[in-house]
């Protein structure tokens, strides 16, 4: 094919182009699309203009006997490439020079600072989010938020450092499968972690995973190739030459990243899936470091009472061991007789606990009955659950519903003497487990009971106070019943009961810390022992250590933001053919590889997403380099050099100026696939700088302005018209990156079915007027004000918005509460400018505020005569003015003047909804 | 002249389809307006019309949300009662892919008696005894089918052909062909009660197509269109100054550099302003007379399905071409026999009234109105256990066959239309695909649904992709 003079190439094209309709379904291997052809580079004779773009360009003007329209004035040009660069007018003193000097050197050194500032890559982020359907929800129902925020913050910072394109392509296809890739390089794989997800009941994951991969090698080949590989989903490509097999191959590549989502019970999904964990923000890490700060302090404290707690504890122990000397002791009670109606068998040992084992029933009540008590007098009773190797954990509790749970619970604990019930007056237990306190078991209430999850493998006991000492004639019957009816087998596994005469709190040490502090001799491990137990019952100690686990439990809630990443599982999946493009008739096994039209794939590449991304920018692939020129063309002038910029294929229209787009093309991967080389060659060329005025001529001839005899009127974007209008108010933030932020929208917006839906909360600080790329994007109802200036729902790839001019457009300017509070801070910003000595001089402010030009006479004298209305009116109803300024709280007003900012609130509202404020022209 | 609203049709457009030889087709009103004429070649295209005479202008689409069950509303199935409790057949559960049910389930009849109302003897549920009265109106078809068995894939698929996002739903499509004949509202309205479906505003987004052909949702809470009423302390004095002046400046512009985008722009300040009064008197209906609203079980100020249906008839009396009806809360897997009584009672007075009062306006000819939903219930019990309390009792997603409802414009009334198995499973008789429901409704407009098509990323697309059969059987 390179054997074609370049324009004999297109031209052998055209005349395909122009076959009649339903060509197009066989292919003429002899001629090749002019898109599938590696591009050379075009030459062109002695310039006469100072920029290549402008030669292509006049050369065709010239063949239709038209020319270049004069530059625009310089205002227009400076407001023309403010808006393209950075997204915003210029405001009042900012590049100034230029209006007085309108020299080339001039205008380039504005261009240079452009593309040098910040809020440069806050402009081009929002198309290329648009083409990498990036959002901060699911989709489909529930359509539950998620966090890739980093990923957009990824494309933002990425065109400001001037990442070259070929990078920022294997970055955002294969940065996981880089060599000792880097976060940042794991961050821009987010590209393809945002395809919609559904996670409603009953979806089944492996459609919801060929859908996302689907929607990976569609969105693959409309970014970067140009190309609508979709139709070879079913059926061989009817017009461009893909065969199905093919897809499939790219399908493969693509084909081998884990499931994104997850069973959480029954039929119930969660969206789920790579995440990458971000460092800390520099909030989060001074909160970290503050708690950090408390926690070494605090465990500072602890350990300067330790250091003289061995004195403290010396007194406690001389205390103690004195009122042991005195205190009535435990009488372990003998057991006569033990039944459950359970079933279950049980052992009696010698230390009278009864070890219960056998039949595990669901419920079980235990009797036991005590013939000899050996005590005259009991005040108090105490039962022991103890531990046992036949149980889990050594127990105390035999239930098996949870196994790792060794749990009881007692619902009655109840005491006949000689067949008369005895009433308890408290109880007490070492441990209660939450909502099952041990009173339960005396509350006559069989529903409550006492439990101690989840102090497993711990023997526990509780003490049962007697209402009124209990004389004991000879030969009394004790009989204690065990009520344990909660089920799954939670019933005590080894049980004992003692008797008391007396106080039992002063010996109510726990039995080894009661029968260590008797002995004389302690072992080392003894002695530890007792100073733990005495540590732990030191109240300041007590504060420490509960203040200790809550800050650790915050530093732990410290979680570090998260981003969705891709990654490759170790063992790929088998890819085969899925006839008529569904996944449960697979066909043919295929393995990855690419379409045999395009350049080839080079051996040496991995067969994988890495192999892939290098493959697409291979110097000799024909189409990405052009696909990217392209769209940043669209971008400038209205339109693309190839009118279709999602379709190169047979179908797509033919280029305007096919060696402009080859020179271009090859411009950029010579220049290091330089996006702001091509955009400065672009902006600079007298091309663009030209007037937008429309003739007569310019109707009969062009009227559609193919040819770039004038400079395109295009009406801005959503996100730029909220920028522009941000910058014009003086409300805008310049805050960047982080996590998406709410600004006002009408209430209601957000009501879908589903789980967790989240909630839409307007920012009430400075995050409410930031840029609109910041804006949360949630796909089942996207910002209310973007969705009526064409914002796409961003549920699958978009490379070129509609652009609409509908009567919702007007009311949203004139009545959305975001845009009633920005023309308010304009009319404040108006009215503070203190320089300004009358009304006329205040409307040719805001007019170079707004539109970045003077006022004509004739708009002055008309403004004038409203806002005197306008001051009428509010003089006769001057409760209007509190009304209008309530929308106004969060707005920080430096000045106060109500009735100034009502009125002026006329002029403003007027510029903001111009068709001149929110068009490119 | 014809709309305001769509002044905006871009020349681009028409370019594109003239550009690549599919001709003007369905494009509307957009080039009658002489604005353009001076500027492009459209004053060459003559007035759109549809493909061939339609039976219909407007559109009524009621979608109950959920997938109300077949079963207990249009399809009787005798032998399913008789059957009920026992194990399905394999052939409805082995190898079939089902949302929910995940054991070998039991068959479960209705407990619903069935009447047989109007000339026909059209068989309807004793739930709904007022539609049946119109039944002499109705056409039902039963054998519907559709591809997807989850909420909002389903809604995709049966709004936009196509079970992923990014495809123009059928109101848009229709917006698309025909434009509207209101030239102070927007050709498709969408009308909510309870939460929105699963597929989110996208059901009414217009996927590929200008955005000017999505539907404008128009609310029972707050400003009935976003953004209609002004700020507060905004006079209507003060807002009729303010667009004068920002027209006034327009025309400025307009002298200056001659778009014809500026004289579009000016234009829709004017029909803004028209809106702002022309929707609130739309969407009170304080005025209608008490027995209308008594008809419909109407209450102004409500937020009802009854008050939506109401609106409807409203909009399409005023030339809006499809209004478009969620109602939310079919899904009915658990409560199905406590809950089917309740929603259909619901539906049932104001469909009826709708029917009845459409008719009397002369209105009912030229309006068809849909009632359908995604997809329908398995004639298979769904439950944790076969025998719970009568609470538990639902049924599952179920697309293999479902029941729609037909009526108005070329609807041959008192029409039962297909059949399914004795157990209400699939189609025995007569299989109806989604795609040739939206064949069908797009032919009763007027539009051939072969013809009616948008190129993009270099292939025609439309909303039948490359199926769709007309079901002649429930037309006149």
């Amino acid at each position: 094919m390179r054997l074609f003079l370049f324009n004999k190439r297109y031209f052998i094209c055209l005349i395909i182009g122009f076959l009649p309709c339903g060509w197009g379904a066989s292919f003429d291997a002899s001629v090749t699309h002019w898109a599938y052809v590696t591009p050379e580079r075009p030459k062109f004779p002695d310039l006469n203009a100072n920029n290549p773009i402008d030669h292509f360009i006049i050369e065709r003007l010239r063949e239709e006997g038209m020319q270049l329209s004069r530059l625009a004035t310089p205002e227009k040009q400076l407001r023309r490439v403010y808006l393209d660069l950075i997204g915003r007018p210029p405001q009042p003193g900012e590049a100034h020079s230029f209006l007085s000097n309108s020299t080339d050197i001039e205008f380039n050194a504005i261009v240079d600072r452009l593309l040098a500032s910040p809020q440069y890559g806050e402009k081009w982020a929002r198309r290329w989010l648009d083409l990498a359907r990036y959002a901060d929800s699911n989709g489909f129902q529930a359509d539950q938020l998620r966090d890739s925020w980093a990923y957009r913050d990824w494309v933002i910072e990425s065109f400001n450092s001037g990442m070259p394109l070929d990078r920022f392509t294997i970055e955002q296809l294969a940065g996981d499968l880089l060599p000792q890739s880097t976060i940042s390089q794991k961050i821009a794989t987010g590209f393809h972690r945002t395809p919609v997800c559904n996670v409603e009941a009953g979806v089944h994951p492996e459609s919801n995973r060929i859908n996302q991969v689907i929607d990976r090698v569609n969105t693959t080949g409309t970014v970067f190739l140009g190309t609508t590989f979709e139709c070879a989903q079913c059926h061989d490509h009817k017009y461009d030459p893909i065969s199905m097999k093919e897809y499939y191959q790219l399908f493969a590549f693509f084909n081998n990243t884990p499931l994104e989502v997850k069973n959480t019970s029954g039929v119930t999904w969660d969206f789920y899936g790579p995440k990458l964990d971000l460092p800390l923000s520099s909030f989060k890490m001074a909160k970290m470091n503050s708690l950090k700060n408390e926690v070494k302090t605090s465990e500072l404290e602890k350990k300067n009472i330790k250091r003289s707690l061995h004195i403290e504890q010396k007194e406690w122990e001389a205390e103690i061991l004195d009122a042991l000397k005195d205190a009535p002791k435990w009488e372990v009670f003998d057991v006569g007789t033990f039944s459950t109606t359970g079933g279950s068998s049980y052992t009696i040992n010698q230390d009278q606990s009864v070890l219960v084992h056998g039949e595990n029933p669901d419920s079980s009540t235990y009797s036991i009955i005590i013939k000899d008590a050996k005590l005259d007098r009991i005040s108090s009773v105490r039962l022991e659950a103890l531990l046992d190797v036949s149980m889990k954990k050594n127990g105390p509790g035999r239930n098996f519903g949870v196994p790792e749970n060794p749990n009881f619970v007692l619902n009655e604990f109840s005491l006949k003497v000689n067949g008369r019930k005895v009433v308890f007056s408290n109880a007490k237990a070492s441990f209660s487990q939450e909502k099952f306190d041990v009173l339960g078991a005396i509350d006559n209430d069989v529903k409550s009971g006492w439990a101690i999850n989840p102090q497993f493998g711990k023997a526990h006991q509780a003490v049962f106070t007697l209402k009124q000492n209990l004389l004991l004639e000879k030969g009394s019957i004790l009989e204690f019943k065990l009520v344990q009816h909660h089920g799954e087998g939670r019933t005590i596994g080894r049980l004992r009961l003692s008797g008391i005469d007396g106080e039992y709190f002063k010996s109510n040490l726990p039995t080894e810390i009661q029968s260590i502090l008797l002995m004389k001799n302690r072992s080392d491990k003894q002695v530890k022992a007792l100073a733990e137990y005495y540590a732990s019952t030191h109240p300041r100690l007590k504060e420490i250590e509960s203040r200790l686990a809550d800050l650790k439990k915050q530093i732990d809630d410290i979680d570090p933001e998260t981003t969705l990443i891709m990654s490759e599982m170790e063992m790929p999946r088998e890819t085969k053919v899925m006839m008529r493009g569904n996944y449960l008739t697979p066909g043919d096994k295929v393995s990855p590889a690419t379409p045999a039209i395009l350049h080839a794939f080079d051996k040496s590449l991995p067969k994988d997403r890495l192999g892939l991304a290098r493959w697409l920018v291979d110097p000799e692939n024909p189409l990405t380099s052009r696909v990217f020129v392209n769209r940043w063309w669209s971008a400038f002038m209205g339109r693309g050099i190839v009118r279709t910029q999602e379709d190169f294929g047979t179908q797509g229209e033919m280029p305007t100026h096919p060696e402009l787009l080859d020179w271009l093309a090859i411009e950029l991967v010579q220049k290091g696939w330089s996006m702001k080389h091509i955009h400065k060659l672009i902006v600079t060329s007298h091309t663009y700088r030209q007037s937008s005025i429309i003739t007569k001529s310019h109707l009969n001839k062009d009227p559609e302005n193919r040819l770039y005899a004038r400079a395109s009127r295009v009406r801005m974007s959503a996100e730029m018209i909220r920028d522009s209008a941000l910058a014009t108010s003086g409300l805008l933030e310049t805050k960047m990156f982080g996590p998406p932020v709410y600004p006002p929208q009408p209430k209601g917006i957000w009501r879908h079915v589903g789980r967790n839906a989240p909630k839409f909360l307007p920012t009430e600080d400075e995050n409410r007027f930031r840029r609109a790329v910041y804006v949360v994007w949630r796909r089942g109802a996207p910002y209310a004000s973007f969705v009526n200036f064409d914002a796409p729902d961003r549920g699958a790839c978009v490379v070129e918005r509609p652009r609409t001019n509908t009567p919702l457009q007007a009311l949203t300017l004139l009545n959305d509460q975001a845009f009633v509070e920005m023309g308010l801070a304009f009319a404040a910003r108006i009215l503070q400018e203190s320089e300004l000595v009358n009304d006329e001089q205040r409307i040719q402010f805001a007019f170079r505020v707004a539109l970045a030009r003077n006022a004509k006479q004739v708009e002055v004298d008309y403004l004038k005569v409203l806002l005197t209305e306008r001051e009428n009116e509010l003089i006769k109803n001057p409760k209007d003015i509190d009304a209008l300024l309530s929308d106004a709280k969060w707005i920080p007003f430096t000045s106060s003047n109500p009735e100034g900012i009502a009125k002026w609130f006329t002029v403003a509202n007027i510029l903001l909804n111009l068709d001149e404020a929110i068009t490119k022209g | 002249m014809t709309s305001q609203y769509y002044l905006k049709e871009t020349r681009r457009e028409f370019l594109k389809y003239t550009g690549t030889g599919i001709g003007a087709l369905g494009l509307a009103s957009a080039f009658n307006n002489n604005l353009y004429a001076s500027t492009t070649s459209a004053d060459s295209v003559s007035s759109i019309k549809p493909h061939f005479v339609p039976k219909a202008k407007n559109v009524i689409y009621i979608h109950l949300v959920g997938g109300p069950s077949h079963l207990e509303l249009f399809d009787h199935k005798p032998e399913l009662i008789k059957r009920d409790g026992q194990k399905c057949p394999d052939h409805m559960f082995k190898g079939k892919q089902l949302a929910f049910i995940r054991d070998h389930p039991k068959l479960l009849g209705t407990r619903f008696k069935y009447n047989k109302y109007g000339q026909g003897g059209l068989e309807l549920s004793e739930h709904l005894p007022l539609m049946g009265k119109m039944a002499d109106h109705l056409a039902v078809v039963k054998t519907v089918r559709t591809e997807q068995f989850n909420h909002a894939p389903a809604q995709l698929f049966l709004h936009t052909g196509f079970e992923r996002f990014g495809r123009p739903g059928i109101g848009s499509w229709i917006s698309y062909g025909l434009g509207t004949e209101n030239c102070d509202l927007p050709s498709y309205v969408v009308l909510i009660t309870g939460s929105v479906a699963g597929a989110g505003n996208s059901l009414w987004g217009s996927g590929f197509l200008p955005t000017l052909h999505q539907g404008v949702e128009f609310r029972s809470q707050g400003d009935p269109v976003l953004f209609l009423s002004n700020p507060k302390g905004i006079s209507k004095k003060n807002r009729r100054d303010i667009i004068s002046g920002i027209n006034f400046l327009n025309e400025t512009a307009l002298a200056d550099i001659g778009d014809p985008e500026i004289a579009t722009r000016i234009a829709q300040y004017e029909l803004a302003y028209r809106m702002q009064a022309s929707v609130p008197e739309l969407m009170s209906i304080n005025s209608e007379n008490s027995s209308t609203l008594e008809a419909y079980g109407a209450n102004p100020g409500n937020k009802s399905f009854a008050n939506n249906c109401l609106l409807a008839r409203r909009l399409v009396e005023r030339g809006v071409r499809f209004v478009q009806l969620f109602d939310q809360g079919w899904d009915h897997h658990s409560g199905l026999f406590g809950s089917i009584p309740k929603k259909a009672r619901q539906l049932d007075r104001p469909v009826a009234a709708l029917i009845a009062d459409l008719r009397e306006r002369g209105l009912l000819d030229e309006t068809l109105i849909v009632i359908g939903a995604e997809f329908g219930r398995t004639p298979m019990l769904q439950g944790l256990s076969n025998n719970r309390a009568a609470n538990n009792i639902g049924r599952d997603h179920h697309k293999e066959a479902y029941s729609m409802v037909f009526a108005g414009g070329g609807i041959r009334g008192g029409t039962s239309y297909g059949e399914t198995d004795e157990l209400g499973y699939q189609a025995v008789e007569s299989p109806v695909h989604v795609h040739d429901i939206n064949a069908t409704i797009l032919h009763q407009l007027g539009l051939n649904h072969e013809r009616l098509t948008f190129k993009y990323q270099g292939r025609k697309f439309r909303l039948t992709d490359v199926h769709g059969e007309i079901v002649n059987g429930i037309l006149t």
